[in-house]
């Protein structure tokens, strides 16, 4: 079905531009920037991470603009990101060196470096919490600047993921680093069979509810075997890239928070069985996200014939630009093409409706 | 001070206390801004740990500029877009180049502030250190 071009409309489409101030103007109460950014965190993250860019200000100006629609946000700022240059290619971040707000293992009750719980709703009882609608701000951040003044100060070790235990006994395949210059799905058309940079760089841009989906449809019998969670960490990592007057040198620009998951599967291992790891990584603290990464990863490697185990499936199917635009796309006047489908429906009910 | 330690503390400084030790230079210097301060990305590469290789998680946002102090150039990079604050942290680094920044006196207690800043928060984060006792008797207590 194609759409056609239409002309005429214009000072309806300008009206309905219009409206959408009518729309977002339904209080005197304005949605602060800091506000948003700070304590809409999570969707912030999401923002970020499926528009692969970077910047909590510019997301949470996105959706207050885009009165919330995840979606719209994503292509409000991969619209942006594209009138950027880019000048600069970070050094490689290391994220077993970052700064952990939290780390959990389900595959081992005690982990090297041990489990920071962190800040999670997994223990929190789901009942609505009405004295938020009466919060007073001010003194929230008060209290919890007090109780952040009185703590003794403590570093937090750097320390080396479950995996690496577990390749040092040899149940999971090493392998050498590999400094290959990875595959960029912001320039480059993605090719089918993909190299694992490319996999990785689109599952992280990817929708979190498509992820979580596909990755749950593996789960529930249309893939491998449940995988379990070998590890689960968030932490802040130092971004830095190159000094702009000797490149020999680099320097510190920000910090970034990422989330990355680590799945263990069994495997053959011709007449043994190893274990087999899928990875994922995301921006923020968007952990179910990368939990389903780290699965579709794994099931990706295994070629099987389910959904979740096709890569052109997977691959080209979770973009939320590229989804929501198509969907988008069926809104679009399809008169000509209608008419036809039109014409044949009519033309089997011999002219009587 | 090697410059990645010196564009930490700025990086992580009150745009205030970078402007007032730029403001120094700016009043008793030339400064030529040879590349105005603008936004570009920054694309991130993450080693991943199954396969050893190197992928792009997303990009970020940065602000970069680039100054001439008494003919000595400076640059800065920093993420987000605080145009005055990069600017100003170039002109400290071409002070920096030029060897007539003294103020590393302030550099050090600015950082230790951010370093017990920072490890108060890691104390938050470790009170929830969790130490699990499994209720199966099948799974090994250590």
């Amino acid at each position: 079905m194609a759409y056609v071009a239409v002309s005429g409309g214009e000072e309806a489409i300008e009206a309905s531009i219009r409206l959408l101030r009518y729309y977002r103007s339904g209080s005197d109460k304005d949605l602060d920037l800091e506000a948003l950014e700070n304590k809409l965190s999570l969707l912030v993250d999401r923002v970020m991470g499926e528009a692969g860019f970077y910047s909590r200000r510019y997301a949470a100006l996105a959706l207050k603009q885009s009165e919330g629609c995840v979606e719209e946000a994503v292509f409000l700022l991969r619209a942006y990101r594209s009138t950027l240059t880019r000048k600069y290619y970070s050094t490689v971040v290391n994220t077993e060196e970052m700064r952990m707000v939290r780390r959990i293992s389900a595959a081992f009750k005690d982990i090297k470096g041990g489990q920071i719980l962190g800040a999670t709703y997994d223990y929190t009882h789901r009942l609505l919490n009405f004295s938020l609608a009466r919060e007073d701000a001010p003194a929230l951040r008060e209290s919890v600047r007090q109780e952040l003044e009185a703590q003794v100060p403590l570093t937090v070790e750097p320390c080396t993921r479950v995996s690496s235990e577990l390749k040092g006994e040899g149940l999971i395949d090493s392998c050498p680093e590999d400094d290959a210059n990875p595959f960029d799905v912001t320039e480059a058309l993605l090719e089918f069979p993909a190299p694992r940079s490319a996999r990785l760089q689109t599952l992280a841009r990817a929708d979190t509810g498509f992820l979580s989906g596909m990755a749950y449809s593996a789960l529930r019998g249309y893939g491998l075997a449940h995988p379990t969670v070998g590890e689960l960490r968030t932490g802040l990592a130092e971004l830095c890239v190159p000094y702009p007057l000797d490149e020999s040198q680099s320097i510190y620009v920000g910090e970034i928070l990422i989330t990355e998951a680590e799945t263990f599967t069994e495997a053959d291992d011709k007449d043994r069985l190893k274990l087999a790891v899928g990875y994922g990584a995301v921006f923020g603290r968007n952990e179910n996200k990368a939990i389903a990464m780290a699965i579709l990863d794994r099931e990706l490697e295994a070629n099987g014939p389910y959904p979740a185990q096709s890569e052109e499936f997977v691959l080209t199917h979770g973009d939320s630009l590229e989804m929501n635009g198509f969907l988008s796309h069926l809104k679009l006047p399809h008169y000509v093409t209608f008419q036809s489908k039109l014409d044949a429906v009519r033309k089997t009910r011999g002219g009587k409706a | 001070m090697d410059k990645k330690r010196i564009f930490r503390i700025l990086n992580r400084a009150d745009r205030d206390f970078v402007a007032g030790l730029a403001s120094e230079f700016k009043e008793t210097h030339a400064v030529t801004v040879l590349r105005e301060p603008n936004k570009t990305l920054a694309m991130i590469r993450l080693r991943e740990p199954v396969k050893e290789s190197l992928f792009y998680i997303g990009e970020a946002m940065v602000s970069e500029a680039v100054v001439e102090l008494d003919g000595t150039k400076g640059a800065a990079v920093s993420m987000g877009d605080d145009f005055d604050k990069t600017l100003d942290m170039a002109i400290l680094d071409a002070a920096c180049n030029r060897g007539v920044f003294h103020s590393e006196e302030a550099l050090l207690a600015l950082e230790q502030a951010q370093r017990e800043a920072e490890e108060k928060e890691n104390a938050l984060h470790l009170k929830t250190m969790v130490s699990f006792r499994s209720m199966d008797p099948e799974v090994p207590a250590k």
